[in-house]
């Protein structure tokens, strides 16, 4: 490692154009930094190929330009947070960043790429990633370094707001966080120290929004219609309705139509959890939309519908049954623990003296933490685990989705990212299998 | 009773000849412990099923239902790259032989997945074998993956426990462990000085930041610093050992400690700090190398697996309460069972 520093001292400098890339299942996060000036907020691309009930195919962004979503079927390139799919997923890239009239165009021969990718991948998709960024892409400098350590390069006390003055200086990276990155295809816990991930401990639970959206489809199917083709409906539908509940058993009970013949009060007036989603009916409105529940019922709702045909779906306990997956997987019949469990295994193999500031500072990112009370319900579960003694802090950033990104822009224009990127010269150099230890071995422990 | 003078003995031998004997039976049944090489036989003798057992058809069931929760679509679809607007340009670049079999390749993930294990199959069973291929394939990373497949002290999740409310009563009761040591030292107050000049390693006693503390103040933070003492003391009283110790990767505290409360002499409200691990232990844990896919995945614990998981009404979601006669499907009450039993009927007949 010594020789690559020097061979950097007389290297030609470092490329001031940085592309930030958070290479999500679902979404990519993209943005610049230039000249040490990061975009305010990333660009956010659907990361597939999508395609209509009319057969007309979708790449990345142009997804926007699609209005009717009834029957929409997607190719991901990215499966279970790694990019798999190469032909896919250079599609595009190329039509975002690289082709001439490219929404971001970007030149790679002048550019650094700073990649987000998921803890504990496979050492061939990441040879492929790193072939690809140097052999075909060609970037002058590249580091991919892991999604949730790159959190850690965010004013991470911010988030909590913590109180303090305006003069403290912001640590960065962050000390010690607790990071649970909760996105498409699963949830990890990654513990991290001054920014190095401490990789003993990172635990996954592969309960993520697309198993989510999944389960809620089956539901429905099962209760109402068949929504099996219509998963990007459901997606919408579970963002705007489900909920984290914080007391199952109450909120099961109050949804509950009871035995036979018996009136139960809640399930009557809805007891407040139950609500009315309308369907798109794809011709008219192409998004659902959500509305308090009628308790009329069938008969007030049978003179509407006389007038118009919209499709109203009553749900109950799908609203809180499904995100409750995150903490009991195995109510689908899914060994594996919950989420807090997850985080009480994997503070399990760390000294116990890191405990109380890991279990202080714990950031939720990712989609699903968007779900209503996903971190009260956090914390709640936590504190019955952990010792009396121990502060238990849940927080999760303005924008969990982009929060990686961001943390990403700020590692680009940190002094570690210096020592951390591998140029072309190197990779023509030493070849593929250096630039993984290289990346894997990450920052050391000299700060 | 007349036995016409032949006298059974019990005889503990068995022989392990050809077609089959009479093996006495001298132990108890223990059907978990019967290690049968049939393996016919071994689920011949299982236990009648309990509740919490599942049968082959419904973990089959399971098994098929999580696979279908974690698809994409609910279809195979094949979308092929539709042509780009402009007339491609860069589509016509040579590629070089590596992005050539990267493009062209149609593995899924699973099959990536599948490679893997097979190679760290090989690798365990024929380590010479293994390095050839990898050499052959220049596979980079393998040399760290065979580390931490072999030398890691990582433990595996597997290895590492659950840790449920239960366990959490073991944490608990390890943080009490260290709280009552802390008060045997309070009470001492003598030093451990071996323990304590390991946990502080080489780095001497940093120049503690001065803090304000009353004297006769006695919280945890005070054993500390008694226990420091025993160290070539900085400045006497003045100095206080921070929390966390001495720490090159972590640095100490550095700020004024919160004003002194009276209740801080409490022994019942005197909070108490875990002893903070050394440099090295944090060197070990930052410096070790990354877990692989498989095993870094949650998997349940000792504490799980004991306990039943909650079933629920396969129709409308409440507790499942009653089980369906014919399938063992679970349902809440009669409602929903007759809703149930159509579908059953269609499915498995009367």
């Amino acid at each position: 490692m010594p020789a690559s520093r020097k061979s950097r001292a007389t290297g030609p400098p470092p490329p001031s154009t940085t592309l930030v890339l958070d290479n999500g299942a679902d979404t990519i996060k993209a943005g610049f930094v230039t000249g040490g000036k990061a975009d305010d907020a990333p660009r956010i691309i659907p990361n597939c190929l999508a395609r209509d009930r009319h057969r007309k195919t979708y790449v990345g962004s142009e997804l926007e330009k699609c209005r009717d979503f009834g029957e929409m079927a997607f190719r991901r390139p990215v499966e279970k947070g790694f990019i798999v799919n190469w032909e896919a997923q250079k599609e595009i890239w190329d039509r975002e960043f690289f082709d001439e009239n490219a929404p971001q165009k970007c030149d790679p021969s002048e550019a650094r790429l700073v990649l987000a990718e998921q803890p504990n991948g496979l050492p061939a998709l990441q040879t492929h990633c790193d072939q690809m960024v140097f052999e075909e892409f060609g970037f002058a400098s590249y580091y991919r370094g892991i999604g949730p350590s790159f959190n850690a390069y965010r004013d991470i006390q911010a988030i909590f707001h913590t109180p303090r003055t305006p003069d403290t200086p912001v640590d960065v990276p962050a000390e010690v966080i607790l990071l649970i990155d909760s996105g498409y295809s699963h949830t990890t816990v990654t513990p991290i120290l001054q920014g190095r991930p401490l990789h003993p401990a990172i635990r996954r639970l592969d309960v993520g929004g697309k198993f989510m959206t999944n389960y809620l489809t089956r539901l429905l199917s099962v209760r109402h219609f068949d929504m099996r083709n219509e998963t990007f409906i459901a997606n919408e539908m579970k963002e705007a309705v489900c909920y984290v509940s914080l007391d199952f058993k109450g909120d099961l009970e109050k949804t509950w139509k009871g035995t036979r013949g018996e009136r139960r009060e809640d399930f009557v007036s809805g007891a407040g959890i139950a609500k009315d989603y309308v369907l798109p009916d794809s011709h008219t409105t192409f998004h659902g939309v959500v509305r308090d529940y009628d308790p009329g019922g069938a008969s007030s709702r049978g003179r509407k519908a006389a007038v118009s045909t919209e499709d109203v779906l009553t749900l109950r306990n799908e609203r809180f049954v499904v995100p409750e997956l995150l903490f009991n997987p195995s109510d689908v019949g899914l060994s594996q623990p919950g989420l807090a469990d997850l985080v009480m295994q994997s503070l399990s193999v760390l000294p116990i003296g890191l405990w109380p500031g890991l279990l202080a500072n714990i950031v939720v990112v990712g989609g699903n933490a968007r779900l209503e009370n996903f971190i009260q319900r956090l914390q709640m579960e936590l504190l019955e685990r952990v010792p009396d003694e121990c502060v238990v802090r849940v927080a999760c950033p303005e924008n969990p989705v982009i929060s990686t990104w961001l943390g990403a822009a700020n590692f680009a224009r940190h002094e570690h990212v210096e020592r951390l990127a591998v140029t072309k010269q190197e990779y023509e150099e030493y070849g593929a299998g250096w630039v993984a230890r290289r990346f894997s071995a990450g920052l050391g422990v000299d700060t | 009773m007349n036995n016409f003078g032949v006298i059974e003995i019990a005889s503990t031998t068995t022989k392990s000849t050809p077609g089959w004997a009479y093996v006495p039976d001298t132990a108890p049944a223990l059907p978990a412990a019967v290690h049968s090489t049939s393996r016919k036989r071994a689920a011949r003798n299982q236990p009648a099923l309990t509740l919490s057992d599942l049968s082959a058809r419904e973990e089959t069931r399971i098994r098929k239902e999580l696979e279908a929760l974690d698809r994409d679509n609910p279809k195979d679809v094949n979308i092929p790259i539709p042509p780009r607007p402009g007339g491609g340009s860069r589509a016509q670049n040579k590629h070089t032989p590596n992005v050539r079999k990267i493009l062209q390749s149609q593995k899924s993930f699973a099959n990536h997945l599948d490679d893997y294990q097979a190679m760290l199959a090989l690798a365990e069973s024929n380590p010479a074998a293994a390095a050839a291929l990898n050499a052959a394939q220049a596979k980079p990373s393998t040399p760290t993956t065979a580390v931490s497949k072999s030398a890691s002290p990582a433990p595996t999740p597997a290895s590492a426990g659950g840790a449920s409310k239960r366990s959490a009563a073991a944490a608990k009761r390890a943080a009490a462990k260290e709280k009552q040591e802390q008060e045997r030292k309070k009470a001492q107050h003598t030093p451990k000085p071996e323990t304590e000049s390991e946990k502080l390693g080489s780095t001497p006693p940093q120049q503690a930041p001065q803090r304000q503390q009353q004297e006769g103040d006695n919280d945890v933070e005070m054993s500390d610093a008694t226990a420091s003492t025993a160290q070539p003391p900085p400045t006497a009283p003045a100095a206080q050992i921070s929390y966390p110790r001495v720490s090159a990767i972590l640095p100490a505290y550095a700020k004024p400690p919160p004003a002194a409360h009276p209740g801080d002499a409490d022994p019942l409200l005197v909070s108490r700090v875990p002893a903070f691990p050394s440099d090295d232990e944090l060197r070990a844990l930052m410096t070790a190398p990354p877990l692989s896919y498989l095993e870094a995945r949650g998997a349940w614990g000792e504490e799980e697996r004991r306990y039943p998981v909650r079933v629920f009404c396969a129709v409308c979601g409440y507790w499942g309460r009653v089980k369906c006669m014919k399938c063992g499907t679970r349902v809440c009450a009669l409602d929903c069972l007759e809703a149930h039993r159509e579908e059953c009927v269609t499915r498995y007949g009367l």
